[in-house]
């Protein structure tokens, strides 16, 4: 049987069982005494175990053995977790992950797993007791000679060698027995059939009026029995064992699974989603040649078309959404071994694992995530000994947040350390110059763009302004590239926040499309607030830059044309498009609007020295492509 | 006419794989149960000819399950899936009233024997 077809979804399955195992140890190592979270594991890793025997992965099966005993024991003994037992199921745990990737893709010989088994050995051994140390003495030795007495015809079974569980086999064979008359007598007692020393041969007395033969035939029905003896008349058999024939039913057409669920390959729906996004183009295409035919009859075809399309594009984006906890899952072991290994205390909280996100969106988060989250435990939150002396609860804590806000959801790095050092970072971006070395202070705004230069993060920095350089750059990039936003909060003593903001899906947006000289460029609406005319309201100059005053709030103006080089005028009057992204504000000037359309969002590699204003490109209804201008770069 | 199976395991991998055996050799998969307590509540709806059913399962546990199943009826043809060195549980899922079982990993061979004994 092809095994391979399988694997996909044995490594699925896999990783989900060995991720709810670290949450399950977490929540065990925060409770010690209540030991409710063993019967999880316990199942968890069982069936990992199930699984990788039928893939025939060897090493995965006897780690995930080894560790089903051990957490066996701990489940029947109820016993409290000990630091050194969750320290060695955590290492289990990983082991397990680590054999189970790389028996996917063909390299289980690299493993190395003799030390974690040696040790689940010992501990299982250690917790089994004296009793169960040494090996029982085996039960079955005394049994080929039936010591049975009483009526009857004594029957001798041998199963076959091979036979897996020979005590559920025995019993089943039994049973059989049974049908044909009372059995007693039986040898081993049957509860010996239930240890794993029983080695397959037993006896019993049968009394009954069936012949010798149709007590065998009763008796190799049970299956993989070798040797059946049916004496009493002093008659004994023995048949050749029939080898049992593959699969009597013949085969019909596989009837589809009633299930409701079926796992898709990504990829699939990537495929999908890339049709999806032709067919919009060509949407686009057909609804421009209906308005220019001003023909009745295709303009309903135009418009059916659309509705239609449009269903089949929200079914296909409904399909990627995916729940953050399944990228959220894996951060509270990370946060745990790093406050473990910088001798900090952290409770770290997650909020909003429901919320959900395009699959191709989530799936670039972890990374970002990741970096923001080791900051914050190893730079924001400060030892016990100062958060003390800071009049604070030594433990600190760090929360992780996913909110739906209106196309797009914003996650939060949180912490309630010591902040940063504003000061600091003032001094150095001065020193660099990064800030205009008359600069009284920095805004979280300027903070972060200072701390993103990706050479800001050196050696110096690390020790002298705790850091926060490190891997911000990768965060902020990696958002920006997909069409999202970092920003920044910090308070001297109180904490930092990071929150990013990212639109829901990547695929297709909705976007107004502005017309910049002869370009179109199209402006995802996930940012837009509203547009309003230039000419009409009033400027202003504010800090240096041109501005207009919004219900009070100065929206400063970003000229497209100017921005773009694009040479002539621009006319007199022409739309702003105000852009909010978080606190941040900002008004583009373009020429014209052209209208509102779906357009589906292809990633490009800028040519150098490109301006840092795009996102992506996308192909226009008439087959023309325009640049996506990208919010965050603008703001 | 052919067979119908509910398929009883927490696993998707492994129902899909028992399932792909069993309609592979022509019996209909009627069902899927995830539960002890789903597969009681699908072999009352679904009266099907053969039941596959996990050991170790959350909520209720493949044993309990087929003491309930056997409570509503005594006929019920349950084929037990297990696991090596659950030797203890098989016995007493047999006491319970299973019918036959099979150890994992599966070899399709054995599993249809199995099942041929159980329908048998």
């Amino acid at each position: 049987m092809d095994l391979s077809q399988y694997a996909e979804l044995f490594l699925a399955e896999s990783r989900e069982h060995l991720s709810a195992c670290n949450q399950l140890l977490l929540d065990w190592e925060r409770t010690p005494a209540n030991s409710a979270p063993v019967g999880g594991l316990f199942r968890a890793v069982h069936t990992v175990k199930g699984m990788a025997a039928t893939m025939g992965y060897g090493r995965v099966t006897d780690i995930a053995h080894r560790t089903e005993n051990l957490l066996d024991l701990l489940r029947r003994g109820s016993r409290p977790a000990t630091d050194e037992l969750l320290q060695l199921l955590f290492r289990a745990r990983d082991a397990l992950e680590h054999a189970v990737e790389l028996s996917v893709v063909g390299r289980e010989d690299e493993l190395e797993v003799v030390e974690v088994v040696a040790d689940l050995e010992s501990a299982a051994a250690l917790l089994a007791g004296p009793e169960r140390a040494a090996p029982a003495p085996p039960t079955a030795t005394a049994v080929v000679a039936p010591a049975a007495p009483g009526g009857g015809r004594l029957v001798q079974v041998t199963l076959r060698a091979e036979a897996p569980l020979k005590g559920g086999r025995a019993l089943l064979a039994l049973k059989r027995a049974q049908a044909l008359g009372a059995v007693q007598g039986v040898t081993p007692p049957q509860a010996g059939f239930e240890s794993d020393d029983f080695d397959g041969r037993f006896s019993f007395r049968l009394d009954s009026s069936a012949t010798a033969a149709d007590i065998e035939r009763a008796v190799r029905a049970a299956g993989d029995v070798e040797h059946v003896s049916v004496g009493g008349g002093g008659e004994e058999r023995r048949a050749a064992a029939p080898r049992g024939g593959a699969a009597a039913a013949t085969a019909a057409e596989a009837t589809p699974e009633k299930s409701r669920h079926i796992r898709v390959d990504l990829r699939r729906l990537d495929e999908l989603m890339d049709l999806i996004g032709e067919l919009v183009t060509v949407r686009g295409r057909l609804n421009e040649l209906a308005a220019a035919r001003r023909d009745p009859a295709v303009d309903d075809v135009a418009i059916q078309i659309s509705r239609l399309s449009a269903d089949l594009q929200a079914g296909i984006i409904q399909a990627r959404m995916t729940p953050v906890w399944q990228v959220f899952d894996r951060f509270p072991r990370l946060v745990r071994d790093l406050a473990r290994e910088l001798d900090k205390q952290v409770a770290f909280r997650v909020e909003g694992k429901e919320i959900e996100l395009d699959r191709a969106i989530l799936d670039e988060l972890g990374d970002p995530l990741l970096h923001l989250l080791r900051n914050a435990v190893d730079h924001g939150i400060e030892t016990p000994a100062e958060r003390r002396r800071g009049g604070k609860p030594p433990e600190g804590e760090i929360v992780l947040a996913a909110v739906r806000e209106r196309a797009s959801v914003a996650i939060s790095v949180s912490d309630d350390g010591r902040g940063i050092d504003r000061a600091r970072i003032l001094e150095r971006a001065r020193r660099e110059g990064l800030v205009d070395p008359h600069a009284e202070a920095l805004s979280d705004d300027q903070l972060l763009r200072v701390l993103a230069r990706p050479g800001f993060s050196t050696a110096e920095a690390v020790t002298s302004v705790s850091g926060r350089g490190v891997g911000i750059d990768v965060a902020v990039t990696r958002i920006r590239a997909l069409g999202g936003s970092i920003d920044i909060r910090t308070e001297t003593g109180k904490g930092t926040s990071f929150v990013l903001r990212l639109p829901v899906t990547l695929a297709i947006v909705r976007a107004l499309i502005a017309g910049v000289g002869r370009e179109r460029y199209a402006l995802p609406l996930t940012y837009v607030a509203e547009t309003v005319e230039f000419g009409v309201q009033p400027t202003t100059i504010v800090e240096g830059r041109e501005a207009i005053v919004l219900r009070n709030r100065v929206v400063p103006l970003v000229h497209l044309r100017r921005m773009l080089g694009v040479s002539g005028d621009a006319p007199r009057r022409c739309p702003i498009i105000v852009l909010e992204m978080g606190e941040r504000t900002s008004g583009i000037v373009v020429d014209g609007m052209l209208g509102q359309q779906e357009i589906v969002v292809k990633g490009f590699d800028p040519p150098q020295g490109t301006l840092p204003v795009f996102s992506g490109a996308t192909i226009m209804g008439d087959g023309i492509p325009a640049l996506i201008l990208d919010a965050g770069g603008l703001v | 006419m052919s067979h119908t199976v509910l398929v009883c395991d927490d696993a998707i991998f492994m129902r899909t794989m028992i399932s792909d055996i069993l309609a592979q050799a022509g019996f209909e998969i009627v069902g899927e149960a995830e539960t002890g307590s789903q597969a009681v509540e699908k072999y009352r709806q679904l009266k099907p000819d053969l039941v596959t059913m996990d050991i170790v399962m959350p909520d209720m546990g493949g044993i309990d399950a087929v003491r309930e199943i056997v409570k509503q009826d005594p006929d019920a043809k349950i084929l037990m899936c297990s696991a090596m060195g659950q030797q203890a549980l098989v016995v007493e899922a047999i006491q319970a009233g299973a019918k036959d079982f099979v150890v994992k990993p599966f070899q399709p061979s054995r599993v249809l024997e199995a099942v041929q004994r159980v329908l048998g």
